[in-house]
């Protein structure tokens, strides 16, 4: 009897554990770090107001050559939310000219591979230059289709070149230069938003003069640990090097032990891994999750004043504190003294060479196509005619910035690829905990090479 | 009297019996093997050569160059230490955690209840049992922050200052190994209690006759007794231990210095087939002596009986 009634009291006490259990199993795990930048999930751009997007959507639209019925065969990585919105925009060019589209969307390179060696698609989008690396040679030169270039900043249109064609243009873009913070508590202490590094650098010794945390650098982020210590240091090189040197380290003719990048890194490591610089030290920064430490700033009371993050941090906030205001209780303002930007950016290249593909090319790189993309809030069109027809605030700001921006770079880590890129993550986590720069730096720059020999 | 003629079976029969399973091992177990040590022959993409991936001016093995990498990279250096590491601690606790219990439990009467308590965590798996640790050992670090681990807040609440259990070294290496004792102390005390339930009463009592103390007991004629369950045990946790992953994977992803062999494997498998496999066939290289000895030890009982 008795051993029978310990028998069922272990047996609830298991299930009890079990449940238990389950709770904190089911908890999300932080995005990888190649996930986190998607703004689309931002409430404020679901607000799109279909007035706008008509009124955009008036104007001419070339169908030189089209005969109503052409079909046009299109491929991206789009799904869901994105390919609406890809279809708003290409909506009206295809009711102008009456074409069917015939969309194939696939993240998957080895199906694109598959279709360029067979049938490739007239126009395809995707989120990397390389492949001109790889289908170049089948690719028509945009300029010869007659895509509108000089709606696009020199720096897209150079970068598009290769052995004298225009193979790309950025179809849009999304910039993660951008550093958020409460104007409410700049306000409260009479700070300012720098516009230069030197403005930054000022206001931060301020800031911690005045006993306030300046940075929540927190970059926890499971195995991805680091990636927003990557985004930081891209930023702080973009400041003091520019674009060039960020495109050289891609390319191979900078070394990521180079004097500039070890500059950047001394200025990480003293923010990252001072309690007085950031929330916590060293030990703060390598153990918050990259969501709490966007939410420190805007907490009541604040444990930092900013946190440099991705466009994606505004939908957070709102996510956490439903009450605060954009504008007011949140905001962002640039890297100060940024010279190029970076983030992610959909290409577009095309295979085709029908009536269809150039009217369609001319569509996108037009004023129009510009405005309809902007109006449909698809992230930040490059073309220029997207300019005040954005239907959210935070895109129209970080449209502008792009606009301004002398050069434009991916993401180190996904250009290079691993080994380098999970090489420089745990060159970040070591130097904030007080590793030698120049040693973590070489074993970096080995990585970069392997990965540019790949 | 002679064998009726179905009893008669010739040379190739037995074979066919056993035909199915060998198939299926062969499919399932020697095809991945032999491939998978080609495949560490060759480079990142697992098509060219290996000798592909040297790079100029560096040291390269040739064709053997993943192999060098599994063996020399500071990484996989720090790997290799660390399941060391796991090895000389995780083994001993758990099996030494495991028998206390067995023996301990064995002699109150509310021992299902200890035994349930302790082998509740193997109804987790590792990745839930990393996630419940992460809490266990969550640190804040902001000025205005309550501590929602559980250990930092009895830290702090003691007036100490909070540990960073996952980013100071070396105790997260410890922190870590903490988590693979919890879950697999209840495997070691199933198997090592029901062993000790197994003993004849005559012996203990005998020697309790002859005048030995339990103390004398425990060591000399339990101990040697159920030597042979103790040996299954740690060897079936040095295998476990050798492939150790998922709590690694969850709690700290290999930063901190504490990176292990498979986690190492894991990360590379996607962008690099040749390293990741090469690291692959060190671990079964390195597992290999285990499974002889249990295989050995296995053959050695059987003939016993």
């Amino acid at each position: 009897m008795k051993g029978k009634l310990f028998a069922v009291v272990s047996l609830m006490m298991v299930f009890g554990l079990m449940v238990t259990a389950c709770g904190p199993a089911a908890t999300p795990q932080p995005a990888p770090a190649t996930q986190a930048p998607q703004p689309t999930a931002a409430p404020t751009e679901a607000m799109a107001q279909p007035t706008a997007t008509e009124a955009a959507m008036m104007g001419g639209i070339d169908c030189t050559g089209v005969s109503s019925g052409d079909t046009l065969s299109v491929m991206y990585q789009w799904s869901g939310a994105e390919e609406e919105k890809f279809n708003t925009i290409a909506k009206p060019f295809l009711d102008a000219c009456g074409v069917t589209l015939n969309a194939e969307s696939t993240r998957d390179a080895a199906v694109l591979d598959t279709r360029v060696k067979s049938t490739p698609p007239d126009v395809l989008f995707w989120p990397s230059t390389s492949v001109t690396n790889l289908y170049g040679d089948q690719m028509q030169d945009l300029t010869a289709l007659g895509a509108h270039t000089d709606n696009y900043a020199s720096f897209w249109t150079t970068a598009g070149m290769m052995n004298g064609k225009l193979l790309t243009l950025p179809a849009k873009a999304d910039i993660k230069t951008i550093i958020w913070y409460s104007p409410a508590q700049f306000d409260a202490f009479g700070y300012s938003v720098p516009s230069t590094f030197a403005e930054l650098n000022t206001l931060v010794e301020q800031m911690v003069a005045d006993g306030n945390v300046p940075w929540s650098m927190g970059m926890e982020s499971g195995d991805a640990t680091g990636w927003t210590g990557s985004d930081f240091i891209q930023d702080l090189l973009l400041t003091q090097q520019g674009p060039d040197f960020v495109n050289g380290i891609i390319d191979g003719s900078v070394a990521y032990d180079d004097q500039g990048v070890q500059d950047a890194y001394a200025i990480y490591q003293k923010w990252a891994s001072d309690p007085k610089y950031t929330v916590g030290g060293a030990t703060g920064t390598v153990n918050t999750a990259f969501l709490d430490a966007i939410y420190k700033p805007f907490a009541d009371p604040p444990e930092a004043m900013m946190v440099k993050q991705s466009g994606f941090a505004g939908g957070e906030i709102v996510k956490q504190f439903p009450n605060l205001q954009y504008g007011t209780d949140f905001d962002f303002f640039q890297f100060p003294g940024a010279q190029g930007m970076q983030g992610g950016a959909d290409y577009m290249f095309a295979f085709g060479s029908s009536a269809a593909t150039m009217a369609f090319v001319k569509y996108i790189t037009s004023t129009e196509g510009g405005a309809n993309w902007a109006a449909a809030g698809f992230d930040e069109s490059p073309n220029t005619g997207a300019a005040g027809n954005y239907p959210d605030e935070q895109l129209a700001k970080k449209s502008d910035m792009l606009a301004n921006a002398q050069g434009f770079t991916p993401d180190l880590g996904d250009a290079l690829g691993n080994p380098f890129s999970s090489a420089e993550w745990k060159a970040i986590v070591d130097v904030v905990q007080g590793g030698d720069i120049s040693t973590e730096l070489a074993a970096v720059a080995a990585a970069q090479k392997e990965s540019l020999a790949q | 009297m002679a064998t009726p003629q179905i009893m008669k079976q010739g040379r190739v029969v037995p074979w066919l019996y056993v035909l199915p399973a060998l198939l299926v091992i062969a499919i399932f177990i020697i095809y991945p093997m032999v491939n998978t040590a080609q495949l560490s022959l060759t480079d990142h993409s697992g098509t060219g050569s290996a000798a592909n991936e040297c790079l100029q001016g560096q040291p390269c093995w040739g064709v053997l160059e993943n192999y060098r990498y599994a063996l020399t990279n500071t990484e996989m250096t720090t790997a290799l230490r660390n399941n060391l590491l796991w090895l000389l601690i995780m083994v001993p606790f758990t099996v030494g955690i495991g028998l206390l219990v067995a023996v301990l439990a064995d002699r109150v009467s509310y021992e299902s209840l200890v035994k349930s308590l302790i082998f509740m965590p193997m109804a987790i798996s590792f990745i839930g049992a990393g996630v419940i640790w992460r809490f266990m050992y969550a640190i804040q670090t902001g000025a205005n922050e309550a501590q929602i681990g559980v250990l930092n807040a009895a830290i702090t609440g003691v007036g100490a200052q909070p540990v960073a259990f996952m980013s100071s070294q070396p105790i997260n290496n410890f922190a870590l190994m903490m988590v693979g004792i919890w879950l697999w102390a209840g495997f070691s005390m199933t198997i090592l209690s029901a062993a000790l339930k197994g003993l004849p009463g005559e012996v203990l009592e005998a020697a309790r006759v002859d005048g030995a103390n339990e103390w004398q007991l425990f060591w000399q004629v339990m101990i040697p007794m159920i030597l042979p369950t103790i040996t299954v045990v740690a060897t079936t946790l040095i295998i476990i231990v050798l492939k150790i992953f998922d709590i690694v994977f969850v709690m700290t992803g290999g930063n901190f210095g504490t990176e292990v062999i498979a986690n190492r494997m894991f990360k590379l498998i996607v962008t690099n087939v040749g390293r990741s496999t090469a690291i692959a066939v060190l671990l079964l290289v390195l597992t290999i002596p285990v499974m002889y000895f249990n295989v050995k030890r296995f053959q050695e009982q059987e003939a016993m009986r």
